[in-house]
C-alpha cells in the first residue's frame, strides 16, 4: 500500500501510545495529533488526549498554561517535540542555526518545551526529514538537554526519535541514541549516511512493521475528519484520500 | 499572580538560561540537593487584546480559551480593541467557549471592526495570507520594515485609509 512519510510517522507514533495514558500534543503538531487520535481509535481508547488548539481534545477550563502545570505536577505521561536540529546527546534545538546574535535561521523559540522535556514521563521526538544537517553531532543551541546531572529534577525525558527513515531509541545508561528499527524503504546504511553523528546500531535492530491496511483506513477516515478543523492544509496535502 | 518570583522545574542545561537575566538558577530551599530555576515576574507596561465584543464598562470576550486573562493581569495597562461594543453589560456567561476579561482588569476599550487584520479572529474571519506575506517580506531588514510601518501605520489616520493601502497591495 502507498502512504506518505507523514502517514508512516503518524502510524509509528500511534503504536507507541499506551492505553490509559495522559497524552499531550502541542500546537502546530499535526503528525503526533494524527498518531494519538489513531491510537485512541485502535488500541488505546482510554487515553486522556490533550491537543493545544483543538477544541475537541481540550479538557481544561483555561488556557495552555493548564497543560504546563499538569506536566509540572508530574501528571503528563507522554508528550511530543520536534526541532530544527537533534544531536547525539539527546539535545534538540528550536531556536537558531548559527550564532545566537547573528543567526542564519531564527525560529519562534521554545515556549514550554524546555520544561516539558524534563517533566513529561516520556517524550517522543519527531522530524519529517532525516538528513545530516538535522541529525548533528552538536546542536547550535540547546533548547532542552537530553542528559542532566542528578541535581536536576526530572520526571522523564527522551524515549524515541522518529523520522521517515528510522526509529531511534534512547539508551539512558549510555546517554545516546540507538538505531532500533528501520522504517520501510530505508536501510541501516542509508540511515547511518543520513545521520551527522556516529549512530550506534542496536544488536536487536529490525525492520519496522509497515503501516497496515486497517491503520491507514482508520487514519484516512475517522482520524482525517477529526483533524480537519485544526489542520485542513495538512489533511489536504499529507493524508491520502481513500 | 503578583508574586515576587516563582520557581519552575526544567530549563536547567538549556542555553535559554545564557540569554535570560530574568531566569536564575538557585538551590531549592526545601531540598538543598535540587537546583531550580527562579523566574522574575513579567510586567509589561501595556497589553493589547482584540475582542469579539466588549462593553463600555470594560468587560470583554476574546476568542478561544487562552491565557489572555493571565497576560492582562501581568500588564500595568490593558487596552482592548473590539469588533463590537454591546449595549448591555457582558458577563462570564457570554464567554462559555471563549475568554472573559472582566472590567476590573481592563483600562481602555476601542471600537475597531476587523481589528485583528492581518491575523484572523476566531471563527469570525480568517487570516489574510497575502498581506502576511507582504509583512514577512518587509520584516527582513530594518529599512523595509520602516517602510512598512510608514505605509500601514504612521501615514494612515483612519481605518478607511488603512484598507485603501491593503487593497492596493492585494491588487
Amino acid at each position: 500500500m502507498r502512504y506518505t512519510p507523514e502517514e508512516l510517522m503518524a502510524v509509528t507514533i500511534a503504536r507507541e501510545v499506551r492505553d490509559g495514558e495522559t497524552v499531550g500534543v502541542g500546537a502546530v503538531s499535526p503528525i503526533p495529533a494524527a498518531g494519538c487520535m489513531l491510537a485512541e481509535q485502535l488500541h488505546a481508547p482510554h487515553i486522556t488526549l490533550i491537543i493545544l488548539d483543538c477544541a475537541e481534545y481540550y479538557p481544561f477550563p483555561a488556557g495552555s498554561s493548564e497543560l504546563h502545570f499538569l506536566a509540572q505536577r508530574g501528571e503528563l505521561d507522554l508528550f511530543f517535540l520536534s526541532g530544527i536540529q537533534f544531536d547525539r546527546r539527546g539535545n534538540f534545538n528550536l531556536h537558531v542555526i548559527g550564532d545566537y546574535y547573528a543567526p542564519t535561521v531564527r525560529m519562534a523559540g521554545a515556549y514550554g518545551s524546555a520544561m516539558l522535556y524534563y517533566m513529561a514521563h516520556r517524550v517522543i521526538l519527531f522530524r519529517d526529514q532525516h538528513t545530516p544537517r538535522i541529525f548533528v553531532e552538536q546542536v547550535d543551541f540547546v533548547t532542552a538537554a537530553g542528559i542532566t546531572p542528578a541535581s536536576v529534577y526530572r520526571e522523564g525525558g527522551p524515549a524515541l526519535l522518529v523520522s521517515p527513515k528510522a526509529i531511534l531509541a534512547w539508551d539512558k545508561a549510555a546517554g545516546g541514541w540507538l538505531l532500533d528499527r528501520v522504517q520501510p524503504g530505508s536501510s541501516v546504511e542509508d540511515i547511518k549516511d543520513s545521520t551527522g553523528f556516529d549512530l550506534r546500531v542496536s544488536t536487536t535492530v529490525q525492520p519496522a512493521t509497515p503501516p497496515t491496511e486497517h491503520e491507514l483506513r482508520v487514519l484516512r477516515t475517522i482520524v482525517r475528519k477529526k483533524l480537519v478543523p485544526s489542520y485542513p492544509e495538512f489533511v489536504r496535502e499529507k493524508i491520502m484520500a481513500r | 499572580m503578583g508574586l515576587p518570583f516563582i520557581a519552575v522545574r526544567g530549563l536547567l542545561g538549556s542555553d535559554i538560561l545564557k540569554h535570560r537575566p530574568d531566569l536564575l538558577v538557585q538551590e531549592n530551599p526545601f531540598n538543598p540537593s535540587e537546583q531550580v530555576v527562579v523566574a522574575q515576574p513579567l510586567r509589561p507596561d501595556v497589553a493589547v487584546f482584540h475582542a469579539l465584543k466588549a462593553d463600555r464598562w470594560g468587560n470583554a470576550v476574546t476568542p478561544g480559551r487562552r491565557d489572555d486573562l493571565m497576560m492582562a493581569r501581568a500588564a500595568r495597562r490593558v487596552v482592548v480593541t473590539a469588533e463590537e461594543i454591546v449595549a448591555e453589560p457582558l458577563s462570564l456567561r457570554d464567554a462559555v467557549d471563549d475568554t472573559f476579561l472582566p472590567a476590573l482588569d481592563v483600562d481602555v476599550v476601542v471600537h475597531v471592526p476587523l481589528g485583528a487584520h492581518p491575523c484572523g479572529l476566531g471563527t469570525l474571519y480568517d487570516r489574510d495570507d497575502a498581506h502576511l506575506r507582504v509583512y514577512l517580506e518587509a520584516a527582513k531588514t530594518p529599512q523595509t520594515f520602516q517602510a512598512y510601518l510608514d505605509r500601514y501605520v504612521y501615514n494612515v489616520r483612519e481605518q478607511p485609509e488603512y484598507w485603501e493601502q491593503v487593497d492596493h497591495e492585494n491588487r
